[in-house]
């Protein structure tokens, strides 16, 4: 055997060297830009937490316990303002185009300050998603132009997902448990359209937002195969708000149910019908693995989104776990205990040692499931060097004068769909969703820690609305549910991530 | 369990059947407070089956209940609702406060006609030791009377309760506790304060202004008076957080038994009977150990006071990460208000708060193991 020859075998056994090391592999693909992005959105985040979120958050978290039903708008105005709806949309559907990497970063830095304000701003880019993932480019193209115009007019265009129902949490996170799921979301075909009946709830800014990426199921019977995707508009007849929850905390970014009766779509909403590949130009891959159909397709579908949005829930631990840190050290310097400063006891100091190690921890993983999901995910085209450079360099009105004409064409959703979506592996599919569920998890059970940590250390004092922590805390659980449960994510890093070492294991069958 | 009395038996009856009653309809409603009404009639009911006196000697119209009987109730209250507990608790602190101050005169004048839960109620700071951080609130004596001045952050009760116990420095070492005429002169009463948990168990920041104290007990003995009562207390403390877990447990023990996901009961998910176990284990070890704790407090026996400090310790901690859990186990619903979940989860990260700081708390035990008690025989 050659030397050479073996240690790549013996590379690849597992755990195989590539994906355990994502940062290794990334970091010569990495257009260098990206690098200066991220400080900037950093940068910009520090500048809003300063300037709006600080004395804000903590008035509207009063406000909301005081009147539950009261919706935020002038925060959602502000940061249409600050232009935070539209710098993640791709230049070629008139966003600013900002690189998908620096995304999380951002997350963390808002997250320090105010999760309910974090969640606000990046639900929408969870709604984006999904929308993006479906890879209609016609839908795309219409919707985030009207995002962008929103943001000129002042008059804001949010964009929520809506794929939770009563009787389907974790359900809707997994085909295999979608199998034998009890959807009610219903989308029936009729002339010209689909009839949607069903509930959706706990929907992210639900309420504010204008767009709604609807997942509904053609066969109640068979929703593993049959799941389709909608845009629905405020005003469409037959779709209206429900109620509004009453959460423990993120209590600015409300929680909507949504309600579809004999609701008509037409068909120029439908994004995606895994029951219609051939039609949606999705077969090539299905064809290329006889056992990938619809189903595989619809769990493609999820994965795609999560990859990209499980990396921003890791990066909101991150982000309370650093927030309760740094609400733990100025209490230490400020207290007197036993006659010298908190900060100055030697236990002290190896708990907010350990405190910043969380964060860190948190980082560290979120970051690696970004650079999974810029290799492997549904935006991975964008990372290649010369798009990147490109896309950035060309202002955004070029894109504007050639664009949208272009991006109606079927042709060119075709195109992307060929190239994205059946492009993409089956391994690169396993790696970038394993990845993205280890960042959520470790991340947001870090960040709960770090809550929990920084309240026993305080005592009284983060018991008390004034000092933060406690809301820090309040705010934090959720990020253990939303976006799949930490159960379900802890199930699906078996799924990507372990079982290439248990062939033998099944998932979801216990 | 081992021991426990007929009487003790028919207490925590007595005890369970109020938290059903009283305590279970409108939770979610009373735990809007200070933004819905306090719940005055439940405070009232209560004081009249007297579980603000439980500790109380007789003479002052208490039950002269051992400590067991506290745990007990306040287990038993807090499964439902842990505001009442904490209400419960800090009535008996104050109490046991003036008690170990050997004051019997500020005990009947805290106690006395105690028609109405406000004037068996004295207020107290009950989430602090006052030993852990220099007091803002500083007395001076003049001409035999002493005049409060500065800030008693927290005061538990401190806009229910007509007295107030308060711990304030002096120009001498130590501090001493004073009992304060919460409507008299000098006395400023702040707005409820939100807080993390325990709603409606409400607290206040006090301003006082040259107000007039009654010295209870002797001047500068503050941190013994209070840490015996701790030695007394901690094991009721853990009982309170006890009572919240195991009405975690069981919110969530029903909810998996009803909720579909994957085509079955999720409580027939092996992960989900993990969860519910370790909650489930978790619970009944704070109940052992809590009985037991107590049962050493009222025999005196050996190591009692350290036993107390330790189910507290233990207890508390316990109670913040299966609250946690009980929420997971719900999922979405389990951080909606409609499900009690996460009250639970707030009241007992709360708790965990009471006597002072975890970290403290821990210190201040092995200090006292350094300096020679024994732990154990
Ligand atoms: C505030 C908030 C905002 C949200 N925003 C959105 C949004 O914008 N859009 C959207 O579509 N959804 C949203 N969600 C929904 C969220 O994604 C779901 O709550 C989550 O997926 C869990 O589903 P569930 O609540 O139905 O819990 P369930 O699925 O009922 O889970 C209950 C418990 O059972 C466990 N469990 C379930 N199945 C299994 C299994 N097979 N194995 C082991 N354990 C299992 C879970 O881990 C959990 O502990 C939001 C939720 C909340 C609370």
């Amino acid at each position: 055997m050659s030397r050479k020859g073996g240690s790549s075998t013996l590379l690849r056994e597992f755990p195989d060297f590539e994906e355990t090391m994502q940062s290794l592999a990334a970091m010569e693909r990495m257009p260098r830009g990206v690098v200066e992005e991220c400080r900037e959105a950093v940068a910009l985040a520090r500048r809003f937490n300063r300037t709006v979120a600080r004395n804000y958050a903590l008035e509207l978290d009063r406000r909301m316990q005081e009147d539950p039903a009261y919706l935020p708008w002038e925060l959602v105005e502000e940061a249409n303002r600050w232009g935070f709806f539209t710098m993640w949309i791709p230049k070629l559907f008139g966003g600013k185009g900002w690189s998908l990497s620096s995304i999380a970063p951002f997350v963390e830095e808002l997250a320090s300050e105010c999760l309910a304000i974090t969640n606000l701003i990046g639900v929408h880019y969870f709604g984006f998603s999904i929308l993006a993932a479906t890879w209609n480019v016609r839908l795309i193209d219409m919707i985030s132009r009207e995002v962008a115009e929103g943001e000129r007019t002042g008059k804001p265009c949010l964009v929520s997902g809506a794929v939770t129902e009563p009787e389907a949490g974790t359900d809707a996170e997994e085909v295999e448990l979608l199998a034998r799921a009890r959807v009610r979301c219903q989308a029936r075909r009729v002339e010209g359209g689909y009839v949607v009946n069903g509930r959706k709830i706990f929907i992210s800014n639900g309420h504010l937002s204008t767009w709604h990426i609807l997942i509904a199921y053609e066969d109640l019977e068979r929703p593993d195969e049959t799941m389709i995707a909608f845009a629905v508009k405020n005003g469409t007849p037959g779709f209206s708000f429900g109620r509004m929850e009453k959460k423990m905390g993120q209590k600015g970014c409300p929680a909507s149910e949504l309600v579809f009766e004999d609701c008509f779509i037409p068909d120029e909403y439908m994004l995606v019908a895994a029951s219609r590949l051939e039609e949606m130009g999705l077969l090539s891959r299905a064809a290329r693995k006889a056992e990938r159909g619809p189903r595989e397709l619809g769990m493609q579908l999820i994965d795609f989104v999560v990859s990209a949005t499980r990396p921003g829930v890791g990066a909101m631990g991150a982000g309370v776990a650093r927030g309760a840190f740094e609400l733990a050290l100025q209490f230490a310097r400020e207290t007197e205990v036993g006659g010298k400063p908190l900060v100055n006891h030697e236990w002290a100091q190896c708990l907010l040692a350990e405190m910043y190690v969380n964060a860190a921890l948190a980082r560290l993983s979120y970051m690696e499931a970004n650079y999974a999901n810029s290799m492997h995910g549904m935006a991975r085209l964008l990372g290649f060097k010369p798009l990147y450079y490109y896309h950035r360099a060309l202002p955004t009105s070029v894109f504007d004068r050639f664009m949208p004409a272009a991006n109606r064409r079927d042709a060119v959703t075709t195109a992307f769909r060929l190239l994205v979506v059946a492009g993409q592996g089956e391994e690169q599919e396993r790696v970038a969703s394993g990845w993205a569920s280890l960042a959520k998890v470790a991340g947001t059970d870090l960040g709960v820690r770090n809550c929990q940590l920084a309240l026993e250390l305080m005592g009284q004092a983060g018991l008390r609305h004034d000092r933060r922590a406690e809301k820090c805390l309040r705010d934090a659980k959720l990020l253990q549910i939303y976006e799949g449960t930490n159960q379900l994510n802890r199930l699906n890093i078996f799924k990507c991530l372990v079982a290439p070492a248990a062939p033998e294991a099944q998932v979801f069958q216990d | 369990m081992i021991g426990m009395s007929e009487e003790l038996r028919l207490l925590e009856g007595m005890a369970r059947d109020f938290a059903h009653k009283e305590l279970v309809e409108g939770r979610e409603e009373r735990d809007r407070y200070p933004f819905a009404p306090l719940f005055e009639e439940v405070l009232a009911k209560a004081h009249e089956v007297g579980f603000f006196t439980i500790l109380s000697p007789e003479e002052t119209g208490g039950a002269a209940e051992p400590v067991q009987a506290l745990c007990l109730v306040l287990e038993e209250l807090c499964r439902e609702d842990a505001s009442l507990g904490g209400a419960v608790f800090t009535a008996a602190l104050s109490q046991e406060l003036l008690r170990q101050s050997g004051s019997e005169e500020a005990f009947k004048k805290a106690s006395a006609g105690a028609a109405s839960p406000r004037e068996v109620l004295p207020a107290f700071p009950s989430f602090h030791n006052p030993s852990d951080t220099p007091l803002s609130l500083q007395a001076v004596e003049e001409g035999g009377a002493y005049r409060l001045t500065g800030k008693a952050e927290f005061v538990v009760l401190g806009n229910v309760a007509s007295l107030a116990l308060l711990p304030a420095g002096s120009a001498d070492s130590g501090w001493s506790l004073y009992l304060v005429d919460l409507r008299g002169e000098g006395v400023e009463i702040g707005e409820p304060l939100l807080s993390l948990g325990l709603h409606a168990c409400p607290a206040v920041d006090l301003l006082l202004h040259g107000a007039t104290g009654e010295l209870v007990g002797e001047e500068g003995k503050g941190e013994g008076y209070f840490e015996a009562a701790v030695d007394r207390l901690s094991v009721a403390a853990a009982a309170a957080s006890c009572g919240v877990m195991k009405g975690s447990f069981e919110t969530a023990l029903d909810y998996a038994r009803q909720r579909i996901q994957g085509g079955r009961e999720i409580v027939n998910w092996s992960e989900v009977r993990m969860i519910l176990s370790s909650m489930a284990v978790r619970a009944k070890a704070a109940e052992m150990l809590v009985r037991r704790a107590a049962a050493a407090v009222d025999a005196a026996s050996p190591g009692w006071a350290l036993a107390s400090r330790a189910a507290a310790l233990q207890v508390q901690e316990a109670a913040t990460e299966v609250t946690c859990d009980g929420i997971q186990l719900l999922g979405g619903n389990g951080y909606m208000q409609d499900y009690g979940q996460e009250k639970r989860f707030r009241d007992a990260k709360q708790l965990q708060a009471l006597l002072g700081t975890a970290p403290l708390r821990k210190l201040r035990y092995i200090r006292r193991v350094v300096d020679g008690e024994r732990p154990w025989a």
